[in-house]
């Protein structure tokens, strides 16, 4: 799974890498640009399928709280 | 101005009146600016009962709730209380004394690093560098609570921040969060939704904590229009009219027979403000087999996380209500009563274990309490079994009027959360109901009741045991009781009354009514010490994983 994400609060990549851990899926890459108004953020995951929606489901959280 | 009087400026404008709170070092200076200030800070003994009180207070008021605490220890403190706002959707905010920020990343005194620590229990955090930023954080983090799904916010400020100058005195301008709407409901999946319910035969509806959210009236039109049978999970207690015929009671683990087994039954369930907690699932691939689901809730996140819907509502759950009652009644509206009827004849009296006639039931005290209660009572619970014996008798006539830790579960709530119940609701009777296991962790909050003479009534449902893991211990350890044995607890009555609270003891079933009634009319706080008897179970029992198909209703 991948994902292209901006975020206004640079933490939310550590958070996302914490959450990918806690549900059994491995972070394959990583790569942040932080700008001055936000960051963003390219990520890719693998796992199994319930967890990767699982873990796409508490991303999509973070970005509802990241405003 | 500094920055601490910043921060109480800031909950000025807010509309806050009360926050409760533990000082320390490095939020000395919030404390300075609190004194003598027309916010009222309520001294807690712990820093957890502080964050259980804002709790109690924002579920019963639908409030924000607003705790404070110092750097490090008080901080980390806080942690349980907000994990259990997160879990609950409750909207609280945080507001934690940090280090001086030339000290942080040494391990100086008191240090911890909470923004990190509570990332996982917030919906988000921000640790304050400048005075001039803490009003606009103050105020994103209310709005942030309040906003779509409600919960916790952390704001932390380090002690030089606080003491700082502010030099920008201007409003905080409204904040992003602020100016953003909320989802709408979607009208093709609204009417998508009303022709799945003119075509089912066994509907049922669940509602969920969402109906605090302002849609109470709105949940009782739409069952009522329907005569739809309905359930509740535990943080929707009272959101069915009084004396609905067509309600079933609390669905899940140690639910109603009736409310679970119609589910199971019913060829379409209407879920509400609600997310298939395992309690009440149980196994989710045979929950509910036969039914399609229609699925509403203002977290988009819940949608297919454990039971996949048939249709989506995403949007406030007042206003999806609103919605498909309008679109019902552009058609043909149908009824269920007979449906509601047979649902209702599912299930039976509460079962519970036999005891003998000289020993107190705490069932049978909790029937007595719950029938002698006013209407207008509010009533909270600790974790355990009284929690769940409480929730299958308990008649609230609001959501509002019963608050629980549902989805942590953490022992040690109940009390402080009446604490903050009664500061937001100053003329109504407060309760809690709570065992000997979690009473005890939080027993110097008695100190709280006496010092404010707050009018908190407690009834300790006292088993000897920590009865809720004793009772799994039994059915599914072998009697393998593991550090559940609560023999040697002390003298509750002698406790409370060293704190200067009047203590009632309860032995006999002959004096139930009668003290009962004497605790409840009670003009200040008091506790109800029921001495019960030790092994009694919390039945009907679903075991965890299993579905109503195994429900328990005794002992095998």
């Amino acid at each position: 799974m991948t994902c292209e994400l901006t975020l206004r609060d640079v933490r939310s990549v550590a958070r996302i890498v914490n959450l990918a851990h806690r549900f059994n899926c491995r972070t394959t890459h990583i790569a942040a640009a932080v700008g001055d108004a936000a960051t963003t953020a390219r990520f890719a995951f693998d796992g199994p399928p319930v967890a990767l929606t699982r873990l796409r489901a508490q991303i999509d959280r973070i970005l509802e709280y990241d405003v | 101005m500094n920055g601490a009087q910043a921060v109480v400026a800031a909950l000025e404008r807010e509309g806050v009146e009360t926050i409760f709170g533990y000082p320390g070092g490095a939020i000395m200076p919030l404390y300075d600016a609190l004194y003598e200030h027309p916010v009222r800070h309520i001294l807690t003994r712990h820093e957890a009962a502080a964050a259980f009180a804002a709790s109690g207070y924002a579920r019963t008021s639908g409030r924000v709730g607003v705790c404070c605490a110092t750097s490090g220890p008080g901080a980390t403190n806080l942690v349980t209380g907000l994990l259990d706002a997160m879990m609950d959707s409750v909207p609280v905010v945080a507001i934690t004394g940090q280090v001086r920020s030339e000290l942080m990343g040494t391990d100086g005194f008191q240090e911890a690093d909470v923004c990190a620590i509570t990332q996982a229990v917030t919906k988000r955090n921000v640790l304050v560098t400048s005075a001039d930023a803490i009003g606009p954080a103050i105020a994103e983090a209310f709005a942030l609570a309040r906003s779509g799904r409600p919960g916790p916010v952390l704001v932390d400020i380090p002690n030089d921040v606080l003491k700082a100058a502010v030099t920008d005195l201007a409003s905080p301008a409204a904040t992003p969060l602020a100016r953003k709407a909320g989802p709408r409901v979607s009208v093709d999946a609204v009417r998508d939704a009303v022709a799945r319910i003119r075509s089912a035969r066994r509907p049922v509806a669940i509602i969920g904590g969402g109906v605090r959210a302002g849609a109470v009236d709105l949940y009782r039109l739409f069952t009522a229009l329907l005569g739809l049978p309905h359930t509740a999970t535990i943080n929707a207690l009272g959101a069915a009219a009084p004396g609905d015929p067509s309600y079933l009671g609390m669905l899940g683990m140690h639910g109603l027979k009736a409310a679970n087994k119609a589910v199971q039954r019913a060829d379409l369930l209407i879920a509400l403000g609600m997310r298939f907690d395992d309690r009440v699932t149980g196994k989710p691939d045979r929950f509910a087999r036969d039914a399609s689901v229609i699925h509403a809730d203002i977290d988009a996140t819940e949608f297919g996380k454990i039971v996949s819907a048939d249709v989506t509502l995403h949007g406030d759950l007042g206003a999806t209500l609103q919605a498909l009652v309008d679109e019902l009644a552009r058609g043909h509206v149908p009824r269920f009563d007979d449906w509601a009827a047979e649902a209702r004849s599912l299930g039976g009296p509460l079962p519970s274990d036999h005891v003998e006639d000289s020993v107190l039931s705490a069932t049978d005290v909790l029937d007595r309490f719950f029938a002698a209660l006013p209407p207008e009572a509010i009533v909270t619970t600790d974790v355990g079994q009284h929690q769940m014996w409480a929730a299958q008798r308990a008649r609230p006539t609001h959501p509002r009027r019963f608050a629980t830790s549902a989805g942590l579960g953490a022992m040690g709530f109940g009390f402080p959360a009446a604490i903050g119940a009664q500061f937001a609701h100053p003329g109504t009777p407060v309760f809690t109901v709570v065992g000997d296991g979690g009473f005890q962790m939080c027993l110097p909050e008695l100190a709280t009741l006496r010092r404010y003479d707050v009018p908190v009534k407690i009834v300790l449902i006292d088993n000897h045991n920590l009865g809720m893991v004793r009772q799994w211990q039994e059915l599914f350890f072998s009697q393998r009781y593991s550090a559940t044995n609560l023999a040697d607890n002390p003298d509750f009555v002698a406790i409370a009354r060293a704190y200067g609270i009047d203590a009632y003891r309860l032995e006999s079933p002959a004096d139930a009514d009668h003290l009962i009634g004497r605790f409840i009319a009670a003009s200040g706080p008091a506790l109800l010490h029921c001495a019960c008897h030790p092994t009694e179970n919390v039945w009907p029992m679903i075991p965890a994983g299993m579905s109503v198909d195994e429900l328990m209703e005794a002992r095998r």
